[in-house]
């Protein structure tokens, strides 16, 4: 099971997610996907496509000032 | 207080300006640092929620969009009928509208915001955005008072003997109401029935109380939706008070403010611009409050995508007539004409920069990558930001 990482800080929405979906694409069933981003839509559109698509969300905090982390599990 | 000897000149300025109300000009800013706090906190942005059709045909933003509108519209035909307000029409300039609310559909993706959602986002340190809001400012200026001017005018002039949806149909705006309100209705109950089963995740709580209340709990899309309405509701008396006889609006007192600076005119300082100054202020303390403040840096092609967006912004909405507040929010609440066609043309134009800058790339880059799959799961094609993503083992 790999861990791969995404960074799209910087990145305005809806880039986090659209990035995040080709992304997880990629990847095989169990593998987890890190996303880091800055911009706060992404803070409830990220763990609703998580949720609507059925992949746990196995980690999600703040990492600093208007900066996120959240990890996602291909399922 | 004001000491007698200042000159004539200065005195009638003031009298003018203490019969429009100082005091009452002030509640433009307070109504604002409310919207702005509130667009901030509850995510409100009515680019995403267009763009949603278009990337993932998510309808939950714009529900949320609609129900501003709904409530909106019970509460401004009530000030009508009791007389607090008085609504007035006139003639429909349909092909400005049109071709405005389509240029402004399409300069809000390169944007990364509508009107609003620029001044909100500027208010969160988004560099980007400051750049989008002085274009766009700049451009309605432009556009409505400078050198594009007359262009704009003589585009607004060809128009149709219609103003309202309700006048064009015979009907009473009430009746329109109701179909509204059950269609709203309908998708809200849509949504909250299809809430996804797994929980949705949250950020780990880490103040209480009224900290925890106003700087961190999430506000959930309709919540925030109904928070908007009343405000927008409240716009219409307060803004009426000082003359200024119209509900929230962001493109003429954008226009205003760079009036102000060039010429030193105080007198086009209006409740409109108290306004944009509130919300510009309001999102600045929710996103301090919040940790959620920080001065960000774009890159090189959002900095050029923020600055030809905000200036197609400024061109769109002064040809249409508004923005997606002015025009999609406000005055759709009011049914007229020009607020529904500029809807339904920003949605249009959205989909059109959607498709040119966001999933066209995004397909391509994706069908690059199933395709490179096939024989090495190890060159798959890049996205804008590959070079920093990284794998762990």
């Amino acid at each position: 099971m790999a861990v791969h990482v995404l960074e799209t800080d910087g990145q305005v929405c809806p880039f986090p997610i659209v990035e995040a979906k080709e992304a997880i694409a990629l990847l095989d069933l169990g593998d987890e996907l890190v996303i880091n981003f800055d911009c706060t839509q992404a803070t409830d559109a990220l763990p609703r496509w998580a949720a609507e698509e059925g992949y746990p969300v196995t980690n999600f905090d703040r990492v600093g000032d208007a900066a996120w982390t959240i990890t996602v599990q291909k399922a | 207080m004001m000491s007698r000897s200042v000159n004539s000149a200065f005195t009638t300025a003031a009298k003018v300006k203490n019969e429009r109300g100082y005091d009452m000009l002030l509640t433009g800013l307070g109504l604002g640092i409310a919207l702005g706090f509130a667009m901030q906190r509850g995510r409100f942005c009515v680019t995403g929620a267009f763009r949603d059709l278009w990337v993932t045909g998510n309808t939950r933003w714009i529900t949320a969009f609609l129900i501003v509108i709904a409530v909106q519209s019970v509460g401004v035909f009530t000030l009508d009928a009791v007389g607090v307000i008085s609504l007035s029409s006139s003639a429909f300039p349909w092909l400005a509208t049109v071709l405005g609310a389509f240029l402004f559909g399409f300069a809000i993706v390169l944007a990364g915001g509508c009107a609003t959602g620029t001044y909100y986002r500027a208010g969160e340190g988004l560099v980007g955005s400051w750049l989008a809001l002085i274009f766009y400012a700049l451009f309605s200026a432009i556009s409505k008072t400078g050198v594009l001017a007359t262009g704009v005018s003589g585009l607004r002039s060809v128009t149709v003997e219609a103003s309202t949806v309700h006048g064009l149909l015979g009907v009473s705006p009430w009746l329109l109401i109701a179909v509204l309100a059950s269609a709203v209705g309908l998708l809200v109950r849509h949504h909250l029935r299809k809430r996804p089963g797994a929980r949705l995740a949250t950020l780990p709580p880490r103040k209480r109380g009224i900290a925890h209340l106003l700087f961190e709990k999430q506000w959930g899309a309709f919540t925030t939706a109904l928070v908007i309405a009343a405000l927008a509701i409240l716009a219409w008396p307060l803004s009426w008070a000082t003359g200024r006889e119209a509900g929230l609006g962001i493109t003429g007192p954008s226009s205003n403010i760079v009036n102000y600076l060039v010429s030193g005119d105080a007198e086009v300082i209006d409740w409109g611009v108290y306004l944009v100054i509130g919300i510009l202020t309001g999102a600045f303390i929710a996103a301090k409050g919040s940790g959620e403040f920080r001065i960000r840096i774009p890159d090189a092609v959002t900095t050029v995508r923020s600055i030809a967006g905000g200036a197609l912004m400024g061109i769109g909405a002064s040809l249409a007539g508004g923005c997606t507040i002015g025009n999609a929010m406000v005055n759709t609440a009011s049914f007229e004409l020009q607020g529904w066609v500029a809807f339904g043309f920003m949605i249009l134009g959205t989909g059109a920069a959607t498709r040119l800058f966001i999933t066209g790339p995004s397909k391509a880059r994706s069908a690059r990558n199933a395709a490179a799959a096939g024989s090495s799961s190890q060159t798959a094609t890049p996205g804008p930001n590959a070079a920093r993503a990284s794998v762990r083992r």
